[in-house]
């Protein structure tokens, strides 16, 4: 995700370049379209106005918000922005961008953006989780006939969505968004600036823009660049992985199973992953303590695999971040962080693509409640509104995770007793149905305290063998 | 791993081994130990190898007849790797010793072979089942759907678990509990006068006693203290991380 631009240039050719206005470039909010066919449930946002009270009537024009990055928080976006009646612009530097990336979507995802079927290559139902010492567990046994981990290739559901933006009325524009000056008073624009690529010519040639809008969306990514404009904060964060192409007989295996490989020699703090896509497999692996040895784990994940992706051939070797903690500011002035660049991505699991395109859903659902369908201006206090709403609908998805990768990822014999608990039918199902549906369901009491008291009898077994395993040198 | 002599490791092995428990059962995995070593080729994992670009990776399965010593034994796999990339330009191979051992039998240990008598030797499993989770810590292998492995620590009865681990540490603790509690009471009846009876009494006596018994339960190492520490921290951690954003709550009106 290197930009092509580096700032210097861009701050030497800023006196130079026109600022054109935003007005008079889009169709007016009264066009708006109407859900397509291609939508398999019919949007069903029911948004209630509420504006700020403090905030102007913008003069004789819509609110014009621009969204950074055309990815699943991007296209989600701009949708319910478009819809809602704000001007929107959606910017993407690359539209056919493959992604690194698992690519597993949860069942809800499917129901709320009303994904139509045909954009998940396939279903995965059977999950293996391999401990260190190649302990293999199955779950999705609990599953039920409808239910499945949806794996889909990013570059498709990405352009997918952002068509579906296109369609309720943003702008898409193919360009890489370089810097963005804040406004120099309260209400005044945020200015943006942009390489335009044009299109049918060499992604070389590009042309430097400008544009003003009220309000922005950065949902550019880990390596966010809105987000380092308002000075957002760092965080932690490393992925890679390569694609295989394994024989047919082999793949069959992967028809509908992925598989999950803990250990230390796989990864000291995630897990090595092996995923099916449409026609080839994902093997990979993640960390955040040893970044520099990926290369190691990568090779670990693949010796674990090997007898099942033998005759694999590697087609392509990607790596790619993903951040393992939110930044910490969100949110400034209007601007607004969702998805990557806001850090949603859950521990243990390292699951995004949902919370990415919901909470680009929900900071658009935000502003057109705040700006009363984009005829009023926005303040700060609307865009916290969706940071509020967010944090209070899934902090304890996110809070559980951490507590599993901090009990369960500790140390190899917590991965032995946490594969161990894998097979358990009970924690199956709590696993599976908070996954699948985001909600963290509190189960029959009597079975959860159960579950406590196998949980602490695994993870003890498994540690006083560590200290077996302590004194025996091989 | 071991590139100088295999010898004295495997030999190592064995004294450690007997040390550990004088139980006959175990000399046969020594032997076997030994010959493993012997005939395991050191080398840097080629695997490590691999480059940026599209790679092609071959993977060669090769059998070995059996060592002399090991008539009785099941044939061992060794893998051979050949990576073409390797950067000193020759073909690296990696032998990779797969993990055996003849009471381990179709992905779990067979509990038969383990018994005493008409009584199954538990700790013999314990220590089979932590060897060759060391193994594997130490040589990863491929999981492999032909045989996949299937043990469970909980066929392990509770008590086997307490007679082995939990029943020392006690006697340990109770222990450094019973020489701080007759230390302290010596002193503070000699500080106050007050015997063990009205000792019990006092609440000031009482709350010294909840405080060394708290402690110690929860203090068993020196490093307990930082460890106690860290997981304090690492408990709020995550917290604080999604809290930060609010924290600008109040200044970032300002900054309009």
């Amino acid at each position: 995700m290197a930009s092509l631009s580096s700032p210097t240039t861009a701050a030497t050719r800023r006196q130079d370049s026109p600022i054109r206005p935003f007005v008079g470039l889009r169709r007016s909010p009264s066009n708006n379209c109407i859900p397509t066919s291609r939508n398999a449930v019919p949007s069903r946002h029911h948004l209630q106005i509420r504006a700020a009270k403090s905030s102007p009537r913008l003069p004789g024009r819509p609110l014009r918000v621009a969204v950074v990055g055309g990815g699943p928080a991007g296209g989600a976006a701009a949708e319910t922005l478009a819809k809602g009646g704000v001007e929107t612009i959606l910017i993407e530097r690359k539209l056919d961008n493959c992604k690194p990336c698992g690519g597993a979507i949860p069942l809800c995802m499917v129901e709320e953006f009303g994904l139509p079927l045909d954009l998940i290559d396939r279903r995965v139902t059977k999950m293996k989780m391999i401990s260190p010492s190649n302990v293999a567990v199955d779950i999705g046994r609990t599953l039920k006939p409808h239910e499945y981990i949806g794996m889909v290739r990013r570059e498709i559901l990405d352009a997918y969505l952002r068509d579906r933006a296109a369609e309720a009325g943003a702008q898409l524009i193919n360009g890489l968004f370089l810097q963005l000056d804040l406004p120099e008073s309260g209400e005044g624009p945020y200015r943006l600036h942009y390489n335009l690529y044009n299109k049918g010519t060499s992604s070389v040639a590009s042309e430097r823009q400008t544009v003003e809008v009220d309000a922005v969306v950065g949902a550019d990514g880990a390596n966010s660049r809105v987000a380092k404009s308002i000075g957002s904060g760092d965080y932690d964060y490393a992925i890679a992985f390569q694609a295989m192409r394994i024989p047919e007989e082999k793949m069959k295996y992967y028809e509908e199973r992925a598989e999950m490989y803990v250990g230390d020699d796989v990864s000291p703090d995630f897990y090595g992953w092996v995923f099916p896509k449409c026609d080839h497999v994902a093997v990979g692996t993640g960390t955040v303590t040893h970044k520099g040895e990926i290369k190691r784990f990568q090779a670990a994940t693949r010796l674990r695999a090997r007898d099942k992706i033998e005759g694999g051939k590697i087609i392509r070797v990607e790596a790619h971040p993903i951040p393992e903690h939110p930044r910490p500011r969100r949110v400034l002035g209007r601007v607004a962080l969702v998805g990557d660049a806001a850090g949603y991505v859950t521990k243990c699991s390292g699951e995004g693509i949902y919370f990415a395109a919901k909470s680009g859903r929900m900071c658009a659902e935000a502003i057109v409640e705040g700006s009363e369908n984009g005829n009023r201006m926005i303040n700060e206090s609307d865009l916290r509104k969706y940071l509020k709403k967010f944090d209070q609908m899934y902090w304890p998805t996110y809070k559980v995770l951490d507590v599993l990768q901090k009990v369960f990822y500790r140390s190899n014999s917590a991965r032995e007793a946490f594969v161990e608990m894998c097979a358990d039918e009970y924690v199956q199902k709590m696993t599976f149905d908070s996954y699948l549906y985001k909600k963290v369901v509190p189960g029959n009491p009597l079975d959860d305290l159960k579950l406590a008291v196998n949980t602490i009898g695994s993870l003890v077994r498994a540690n006083a063998l560590r200290k077996e395993m302590n004194k025996i040198t091989l | 791993m071991a590139l100088f002599s295999p010898i004295p490791t495997a030999l190592s092995t064995l004294s450690s081994k007997c040390s550990l428990s004088t139980k006959p059962l175990f000399t046969l995995p020594n032997r076997r130990n030994l010959s493993l070593f012997v005939t395991r080729s050191s080398a840097d994992k080629g695997e490590g190898m691999v480059g940026s670009a599209a790679v092609e990776e071959k993977v060669e399965k090769k059998k070995e007849s059996p060592s002399p010593d090991l008539e009785e034994k099941k044939l061992e796999e060794e893998e051979k790797e050949e990576s073409p990339l390797d950067s000193n330009g020759a073909a690296v191979k990696v032998e990779i010793p797969k993990f055996q051992d003849p009471r381990w039998v179709g992905g779990t240990w067979d509990l038969k072979q383990f018994e005493k008598g008409d009584k199954i030797d538990w700790d013999a499993v314990i220590d089979a089942e932590a060897r060759r989770r060391k193994w594997l810590e130490d040589y990863p292998e491929a999981s492999s759907n032909e045989e996949p492995i299937i043990f469970d620590t909980s066929i392990i009865p509770w008590w086997a678990w307490i007679k082995r681990f939990h029943l020392p540490e006690a006697e340990r603790l109770n222990g450094r509990a019973a020489m701080i509690g007759f230390f302290m009471a010596y002193l503070v009846d000699s500080l106050t006068g007050l015997g063990l009876v009205d000792q019990m009494g006092n609440f000031f006596c009482k709350t010294l006693l909840f405080i060394a018994v708290v402690w110690v339960l929860l203090i068993r190492d020196n490093e307990d203290i930082e460890k106690l520490r860290k997981i304090l921290d690492e408990t709020t951690f995550y917290d604080k991380q999604w809290q930060a954003t609010w924290q600008d709550d109040t200044s970032s009106d300002s900054k309009k």
